[in-house]
């Protein structure tokens, strides 16, 4: 058996809370354990060598969508990195760019999420508004429930809007997780919202024809969503529609 | 709330909106974009070979151009110049319409072009580089095409000698030089954008592999057949005579 690497973590600091601080890089060296993640090898950093250190995470399997970050130039989950990836040993820790910092590599992905789920109502618009509890649900055709199911994974980390650069350049895009999303729910039959509907919140710039295909979301995206089949069938179906509008 | 589970379609409406402020236009825009974009970029693939022919020799080289020009409707076999013209003004109309849909894509602000400049390089992404690319090319050919295509409406003369003749003594290979890398670029990743845009595949490494071999193979195919030229056109004497087959 080898020695153990000792790993250098260069890492994004600074406290914008603090306006005495300035962002800076810090470096940390640890010694590399099997199976080691770069999520564990931050919580061992904050535990042995800093505990000021801020990021976040909650799962630690990839499902929280929490502990996204830029890993060496790529925005993924360190929950699912595994420092055996990075044979130099030297791995540079920076936070999701395009959301507010709340300090070193902890981003407000929460409100971002929020604003775009009320922005583009992001929730089930029952067919039924008469809501009756003792009457029984209608089945859904399993076809249908593993095509939401599919897209129903995505777990909000972000990683996709950092990696969009049509959307680091206009602000007010909605990115692959809005449209993801709208994708789903216009593949629910119990939603009630047409293609028209769609169209009035995603049939502009800052929607689905906004999207230059630059595939940042496609090739970052840690859950492996398919996001380019997605905005391509949002875009034929929306360019379809207006000849209702 | 069960009683206003649907406010999205009241408030959000605008088919009030006439004109390009017309919802109707975002969708427009976009397929008009790709339309003729497709429509540029395959004629542009054509347009590569059928000018190669001139690396067969001249003699076909000029059956291609006399072909072309309706050569077999005209009673002298040489075809009608005039079609250049017309063709090269409907080709102008088609870049006009591209490139106004596609202006809508350039970082008009410094703070996007700050944006997009940090993104690359704080996330190296190659699709992302590659529309980069595109962007810059497709900026050149706002000025390079219609000078291209304004040398063909007010000078139409295609043949084994004139084509050279502009080549070299009216020293269209300065544009030609230029146009030829950027219009290949822009081209060709344009078409695999668009494929992929609206996932007419899903084969989109294979794709790009595809894209880039394409590529390779056209700018081979240009640089020879301008390198034909530069040489015809340097062992022609001034006043150039027009090639007559069979000489």
């Amino acid at each position: 058996m080898s020695q153990a690497r000792q790993l250098t973590f260069s890492i994004f600091r600074y406290d914008p809370q603090d306006p005495n601080d300035k962002p800076q890089m810090v470096r940390y060296v640890i010694t590399e354990t099997p199976g080691m993640t770069v999520f564990i090898a931050l919580n061992k950093i904050r535990e042995t060598q800093d505990p000021s250190l801020q990021f976040d995470f909650v799962c630690r399997a990839g499902i929280c969508g929490s502990c996204a970050m830029v890993i060496n130039g790529k925005p993924t989950l360190a929950c699912r990195t595994l420092t055996a990836n990075f044979p130099s040993a030297e791995i540079k820790l920076m936070p999701l760019p395009g959301f507010e910092l709340i300090g070193d590599l902890s981003v407000n992905t929460g409100k971002f999420m929020r604003e775009l789920a009320e922005r583009l109502q992001l929730w089930l618009h029952p067919n039924d508004t008469d809501m009756d509890i003792h009457r029984i649900e209608a089945p859904m055709a399993p076809e249908e429930a593993a095509k939401l199911y599919e897209l129903e994974r995505c777990v909000e980390c972000g990683v996709c809007v950092s990696a969009c650069a049509t959307k680091q350049m206009r602000d007010t895009f909605v990115g692959a997780v809005g449209l993801m999303k709208i994708a789903r729910f216009e593949l629910d039959s119990r939603d009630s919202r047409t293609s028209d509907d769609f169209y009035h919140v995603i049939g502009n710039q800052d929607g689905v024809f906004g999207c230059m295909t630059l595939l940042g979301c496609q090739d970052a995206c840690p859950k492996n969503l398919p996001h380019m089949q997605q905005i391509a069938y949002l875009r034929r179906k929306m360019t379809l529609s207006v000849t209702n509008l | 709330m069960a009683a206003n589970p649907l406010p999205a379609k009241a408030v959000l409406s605008s088919n009030h909106a006439k004109g390009f402020s017309h919802p109707i236009w975002a969708a427009r825009a976009d397929r008009l974009q790709s339309a003729t974009g497709v429509l540029l970029g395959l004629f542009l693939i054509m347009h590569l070979h059928f000018e190669s022919s001139i690396l067969f020799g001249k003699e076909v080289f000029y059956q291609v151009a006399q072909f072309l020009e309706g050569g077999i409707f005209s009673e002298t076999g040489h075809g009608f110049p005039i079609l250049t013209q017309i063709f090269s003004a409907f080709m102008l109309l088609i870049v006009l319409v591209h490139a106004v849909f596609a202006l809508r894509r350039f970082p008009t602000q410094i703070g996007q072009w700050r944006a997009l400049r940090q993104q690359m390089q704080f996330l190296p992404h190659e699709d992302t580089k590659i529309w980069f690319w595109q962007m810059i090319s497709g900026f050149l050919l706002f000025f390079l095409v219609p000078v291209h295509l304004f040398a063909m409406m007010t000078n139409p003369e295609i043949g084994p000698h004139l084509s050279a003749e502009r080549v070299v003594h009216h020293n269209a290979w300065m544009l030609y030089v230029l146009l030829l890398p950027a219009v290949t670029v822009h081209a060709i990743f344009g078409l695999y954008r668009v494929s992929i845009k609206w996932g007419l595949t899903t084969q989109r490494f294979a794709l790009l592999k595809l894209a880039k071999v394409l590529l390779a193979y056209l700018m081979v195919l240009g640089v020879a057949s301008l390198v034909a030229y530069i040489i015809i056109g340097r062992s022609l004497s001034l006043p150039v005579v027009p090639f007559v087959p069979g000489l």
